[in-house]
């Protein structure tokens, strides 16, 4: 899913690449800044989750005030619950991948692949009572095909590269073949954020923080990885100039993958920290935003709407 | 209401400028500085009539000055400082008496380029910001981002206008101490 394809790469280094470099983006907008305005948290006391300022599906953010204010928990529906699984079943056939290379080594290539193609899916016993049989079974022939598909494009990059470098060691293959760390660990808290955040993923060749979604493309997603670029450049002082949506969709027993690559400009940094700003304010002044235009699938709807 | 492209800097500095401009209009003092500034601006303009092209990175082109534009479409005006015309397209130009390149000019020539657009029919790719202190251009991209920004920027301006709503102080407290409508501000003094 991380992975770039060649027409990808082709616009990331014709195209944002040097948009994102030329470009620029306004000092007072920049992570490192966050001890000013506009960065600087107003309410100081409120913490929230970096998905609470993005996801905007709800369209009052009623939402945020109902798990915050109210302590009410919502019902997760089964595009959350297959999002949580699907993002495990990539997270863990990378890891996996990283693992059986330390622990075979370079020279016992063939083992590696082995440990690669017969990894065992991941349990969902967790999951299993929230769901349906046709769910449950639904769920996990798309796990199935998932993990397929991201174990045969480790191993094909782990071809690629050794058929390259003859006198490659194992921590230079894991660096080469997948150079992303998933679950990327953040502080967000200089940000008012949660100081345990977590990435999809982050690439170090260029600093790019990529972000899965099983959803439509809808133009909020990009809060997320805008969300995750400032509190990088808040934490270790680099720019993070680049995002990457990726989108995986399943038809028939077929996996679709589009991404979004984009640059984190101005009006993306504005637009997140007016979210974080309007969220905080409804939590901390305990302001109930009322109702907008529901979708039924929300987790909140029995509350807001009754059962 | 027709928006004036300097409302949307004013709104960026602080909304409630378009307040006492146009809900409960008071009067202001021209502070000697933006006396300076007016001068100095005039100055560069007649200055850039002599220049040539090459610092914007331009082989050929005709520079037209101080136009005014207005859209229909978007009930928007402006008078601009400069504008090129080139077989690459038409560029906005905009003299700015200022250090370096701040977030309200980037909109401002945004919404040039959207009058540009409107007026010659054509798409603009791109503007620049000429810094007089330190006679730099700059380059700008108009990213559909960037436009949609400002295309929200406008609609707010006219939303704080109609609703006659009294906006709250903007978190930049330290502009105040230059802002001509100070005196009026009870809670911020
Ligand atoms: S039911 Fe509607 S108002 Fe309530 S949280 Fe969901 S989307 Fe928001």
């Amino acid at each position: 899913m991380y992975f770039f394809t060649d027409e990808e790469k082709k616009h990331l280094l014709r195209y944002h690449l040097p948009r994102a470099r030329e470009q620029g983006v306004a000092e007072e907008l920049r992570g490192w800044n966050w001890h000013q305005p506009p960065l600087e948290p107003v309410y100081r006391d409120v913490v929230l989750a970096l998905y609470e300022v993005a996801n905007s599906y709800c369209p009052t953010g009623r939402d945020v005030y109902l798990r915050r204010v109210q302590q009410k928990r919502g019902r997760p529906n089964l595009a959350m619950i297959q999002g949580i699984i699907f993002h495990a079943v990539v997270a863990d056939v990378i890891v996996a991948a990283k693992r059986a290379i330390y622990s075979e080594g370079v020279a016992n290539y063939r083992a590696i692949v082995e440990r690669i193609q017969n990894h065992p899916p991941i349990p969902l016993d967790e999951w299993a009572e929230q769901l349906s049989k046709d769910q449950l079974d639904d769920t996990l022939a798309k796990a199935e095909i998932l993990a397929t598909f991201e174990k045969t494009r480790v191993l094909a990059r782990l071809q690629e590269i050794l058929t390259k470098q003859p006198y490659i060691g194992e921590d230079s293959l894991v660096s080469l073949a997948l150079p992303i760390v998933v679950e990327q660990k953040l502080d967000g808290s200089f940000l008012g954020l949660s100081p345990n955040l977590s990435t999809d993923a982050f690439v170090f060749w260029e600093p790019m923080v990529i972000d899965i979604k099983f959803d439509r493309q809808r133009d909020f997603h990009r809060l997320t990885t805008t969300g995750y670029a400032l509190v990088m450049e808040a934490l270790y002082e680099f720019p993070v100039n680049l995002g990457c949506i990726v989108y995986g969709e399943f038809r028939g027993d077929r996996l679709i993958v589009k991404k979004d690559i984009h640059i984190i400009s101005d009006e993306l940094r504005q637009w997140f920290i007016e979210a974080r700003d309007e969220k905080a304010r409804l939590v901390a002044e305990e302001i109930d935003p009322g109702k907008g235009e529901c979708y039924e699938e929300c987790p909140y709807f029995h509350i807001c709407w009754g059962e | 209401m027709i928006v004036k492209v300097a409302d949307l800097k004013q709104y960026l500095y602080c909304p409630r400028i378009i307040y006492f401009t146009y809900v409960a209009p008071v009067e202001k003092k021209v502070t000697a500085k933006m006396a300076i500034g007016k001068e100095e601006h005039y100055a560069t303009v007649r200055l850039e009539e002599r220049r040539r092209l090459r610092a914007y990175g331009l082989s050929e082109g005709e520079r037209h000055f101080n136009a005014y534009f207005y859209s229909e479409r978007l009930r928007l005006e402006g008078v601009l400082d400069m504008y090129i015309v080139t077989p690459r397209g038409n560029f906005p130009v905009d003299f700015k008496n200022a250090c370096r390149v701040a977030l309200n000019h980037k909109y401002q020539l945004v919404a040039y380029a959207l009058l540009l657009e409107d007026h010659f029919g054509r798409p603009v790719r791109g503007g620049f910001i000429y810094l007089i202190p330190r006679k730099q251009v700059h380059y700008l991209e108009i990213t559909p981002e960037a436009r949609l920004y400002t295309k929200k920027l406008i609609g707010a301006v006219r939303n704080l206008v109609a609703r006659e709503h009294f906006p709250e102080v903007p978190r930049r407290s330290g502009r105040c101490a230059d802002c001509e409508y100070r005196n009026y501000c009870g809670d911020v003094l």
